[in-house]
């Protein structure tokens, strides 16, 4: 303890301290906004270095390099490094530098502003960049659909069909998703079999299903407060089956009494009588969605779950042995819906897209060329066990996966009657309408109040001006 | 201790000034000045400075973030932000934590503090509690952890199903927290969140409150003592009083770590907590920019931050003046 003076006058350290105390906030909040220099670098060519033919449908040069940032996700980026082997063998020799990154918007924007972009982008993930923001300055893709693969077939025949359905906006086909997703309700046929239990069809069969669980000591669902909409997806695809696409294109179009359409209503009825039962596993709200998810695949406390079909892979290390993990079409509300128990709520994802500014765009297009060749293809589908939107890849013992046969089986039964939509990504609801479902989910609103709260998310997309909508019919 | 060394005054007010006359300036000092008041200066300017000015020009455009366009749209994101109810929720959330939790981080801390310094036996020299020196380590020990590690950490702890904490309640016999989601409900996720923010920096505090005591003459506390003076008191009337200047700052601090809290809200509800309970402006501002690309709206978001910012520096400055503490302000 000391009685010196101190030396460093206290009021100029007040000041000091003052200063940094407003500098500090300013430089955290403001600093994040900064952009670059407004890039003016627009090169009017896309990079094309060499003319058109049919052994090159773009026109890329020869011996160049492609720059593709890809989304290092659940899918990892090696099966892009293994297109662009693919690609590197064929007579061109383009070759690619694949850059695996994480935050895509918070990476690419500097690049986007500068006006420098990278040839080919995997717009995936949590910090994907809103399409819409980006929509004007994407190449259009429909020259890669015409194209023919490295196999000598049209592209666009090579596909299942609809699958171009959401990377078209507006007539124009901007956006590439390659992982074809398949939802459904997923379950264990090993439990079920064993306690002779049966796959639910209808919502009053769920009911019953949450009775027996229960009397096990189960519960029938189990949801994650990160994937709480996974319940919302489930109720769309429900309610369109009962009530057609009437349904959906009033959602898609955000008319003003989308949520209260009698279809969307009897499924969140239903969903609520379940929920009243307590046959939810209490506690979503406050659950990491993977750890719910395993206490579905692992510790067996919840009967059902719906996703996608990347489940499987995501849950590759959390699913006890001998689990046959396997998908159900969503349930239906009554015995005579407007589509069949059948239909299948099926889309592509994992969005590709090619900047125009990119310094070699018809490279971009080159690498999607050698990704949806047969032999890419079928390398993602063998080592993610998740098919493509190429369609004839799954061999019938699906790699040895019970979740990839059944979901070949799934397209297979729903034939043409696949739908999907677009709504909740394009505008970004998804995180206002997480909110609105835990509480639902946690029994904490009733069925009027989900769907003023999903109504309300709703209006103030479509009153939003500065916000471009997409007309679907 | 306490060796009163003859402190030299510190004269010579011409003679200093002097040495900084413009003739005497020597290739030394001009150095000097350059690379200790320049470089920092000019590092300053563009760094921080300039980026602030782009962000409030850009505030006021409706920039994408994704182009070089940026339509000038004057005061429409303000209007805007006033309108927008996730976002003033947002404010009144950021609020909240700025009102609650410097009081609260500083009170514990004082108290810590006091504790290990003061709080000791009261026969023999003043002293702290016995192992005064382990629980200082042990105070600082969650300062030192990241903050994401601490929120992912706390995430497991509160877990509904797998937690630590339902655990121990349910195990004690409270069989109502069985399941009860602490970060999942609106009336609770406020609340657990501020105790993990509390819990992670209340040891940095008391590490720098233990130091300021230690500077305090120990006569004061001994003169106290033999006056009567409990510890309650001596902390209350002596120890409080004499930190003020500390006490001040350190509540600018904690009112900078409450308004950011970004970290600690992501890892533990990434998409604003229940009903929006734990919703911040940083949060806000971060998924209006990157995920729906409106930079120019965000940027409106973070001028209005800074503006909160400074008016609580205001608001601690002037309380402080009212109450007295303008004495201490003056040059001793």
């Amino acid at each position: 303890m000391n009685q010196n003076r101190p030396t460093l006058h206290r009021r100029d350290f007040l000041r000091g301290a003052l200063i940094t105390g407003i500098a500090l906030p300013l430089a955290g909040s403001l600093a994040s906004c900064a952009a670059g220099g407004g890039g003016t670098t627009s090169t009017g060519d896309t990079g094309s270095g060499a003319s058109k033919s049919a052994d090159n449908p773009f026109g890329v040069a020869a011996k160049s390099t492609v720059a593709a940032s890809i989304f290092n996700g659940g899918y990892g980026t090696d099966y892009v490094d293994y297109a662009a082997s693919v690609m590197a063998k064929q007579s061109l020799g383009v070759t690619a530098s694949v850059s695996a990154i994480t935050n895509i918007a918070q990476s690419l924007q500097p690049k986007f502003v500068a006006g420098n972009p990278p040839d080919l982008i995997d717009n995936s993930g949590a910090n994907a960049i809103g399409i819409s923001t980006i929509r004007s300055q994407l190449a259009e893709l429909s020259d890669v659909l015409d194209a023919d693969n490295y196999e000598g077939t049209k592209i666009s025949d090579t596909l299942y069909t609809g699958v171009t359905a959401p990377g078209t906006l507006d007539g124009k086909f901007l956006v590439l998703n390659y992982v074809l997703t398949v939802y459904a309700v997923w379950y264990s046929a090993a439990l079920f079999e064993e306690n002779g239990w049966s796959v639910p069809k209808t919502w009053d069969e769920a009911y019953e299903l949450g009775g027996k669980a229960k009397a096990k000591g189960k519960y029938l669902f189990v949801w994650g407060k990160e994937a709480a909409t996974y319940y919302q997806t489930l109720a769309i695809a429900s309610a369109i089956k009962e009530g057609g696409d009437e349904v959906r294109l009033s959602l898609e179009n955000l008319e003003s009494d989308c949520w209260s359409k009698p279809a969307v209503q009897s499924v969140f009825t239903a969903m609520k009588k379940i929920v009243d039962a307590g046959y939810f596993k209490p506690g979503g709200a406050g659950t990491q969605f993977t750890a719910a998810q395993a206490q579905w695949s692992n510790d067996e406390d919840a009967l059902l779950y719906p996703s996608g079909s990347w489940i499987e892979n995501e849950m590759k290390k959390q699913t006890k042995s001998g689990f046959e993990m396997t998908g159900a079409p969503e349930m239906v509300v009554s015995s005579s819906p407007s589509k069949p128990y059948e239909a299948m709520h099926s889309t592509a994802g994992e969005p590709f897209v090619v900047p125009s500014k990119g310094a070699n765009a018809a490279g971009g297009k080159e690498l999607l060329r050698a990704m949806l060749s047969k032999e890419a293809a079928t390398n993602f589908t063998k080592t993610r066990l998740t098919p493509t939107i190429v369609k004839g890849i799954v061999p019938s013992d699906g790699f040895g996966s019970t979740a990839l046969v059944s979901q070949s089986k799934l397209l297979e039964d729903a034939g043409s009657n696949v739908f999907s939509w677009n709504f909740v990504d394009l505008y970004g609801m998804n995180q206002d309408q997480l909110v609105v479902w835990n509480t639902f989910l946690s029994g904490k609103s009733s069925v009027a109040q989900l769907t003023k709260g999903l109504q309300d998310i709703t209006d103030k997309v479509k009153n939003d001006d500065s916000v471009t909508k997409v007309t679907v019919s | 201790m306490t060796t009163l060394a003859p402190t030299a005054p510190t004269t010579g007010g011409p003679t200093r000034a002097a040495r900084w006359r413009r003739k005497n300036l020597t290739v030394d000092k001009v150095s000097f000045a350059a690379v200790f008041l320049g470089v920092p200066l000019a590092v300053y300017l563009v760094l921080v400075v300039s980026p602030f000015l782009q962000a409030v020009g850009y505030s006021l455009t409706s920039w994408s973030g994704f182009d070089d366009s940026t339509p000038f749209v004057g005061l429409r994101n303000y209007v805007t932000a006033f309108n927008d109810d996730v976002f003033m929720t947002a404010v009144r959330n950021s609020v909240t934590l700025v009102v609650v939790l410097p009081i609260v981080i500083i009170a514990v801390a004082v108290a810590l503090a006091s504790l290990v310094t003061i709080g000791g036996a009261s026969n023999g020299p003043v002293r702290g509690v016995k192992g005064a020196e382990f629980y200082r380590v042990l105070l600082f020990f969650p300062y030192i952890i990241p903050a994401i590690a601490v929120g992912i950490m706390w995430g497991q702890i509160y877990d509904p199903s797998n937690g630590l904490l339902n655990g121990v309640l349910t195990a004690v016999g409270l069989n109502d927290f069985d399941s009860y989601p602490w970060l999942g409900d609106a009336r609770t996720a406020m609340p657990a969140t501020m105790f993990v923010m509390i819990w992670a920096s209340v040891g940095f505090y008391v590490v720098i409150f233990v130091a300021a005591i230690k500077a305090l003459p120990a006569e004061v506390f001994e003169a106290a003592r033999l006056d009567g003076a409990g510890r309650f008191r001596i902390a209350t009337r002596i120890t409080v009083p004499m930190m003020r200047a500390n006490i001040r700052t350190s509540l600018i601090y904690t009112g900078i770590f409450a308004l950011d809290a970004f970290v600690f809200m992501s890892a533990l509800n990434a998409g604003g907590g229940p009903q929006n309970s734990t919703l911040v402006i940083s949060q806000e501002l971060f998924k209006t920019a990157f995920t729906k690309g409106q930079f120019g709206y965000a940027c409106a978001m973070g001028v209005m931050l800074a503006a909160i910012t400074l008016l609580f520096a205001g608001a601690v400055f002037l309380v402080d003046r009212l109450t007295g503490g303008g004495d201490d302000l003056q040059e001793e």
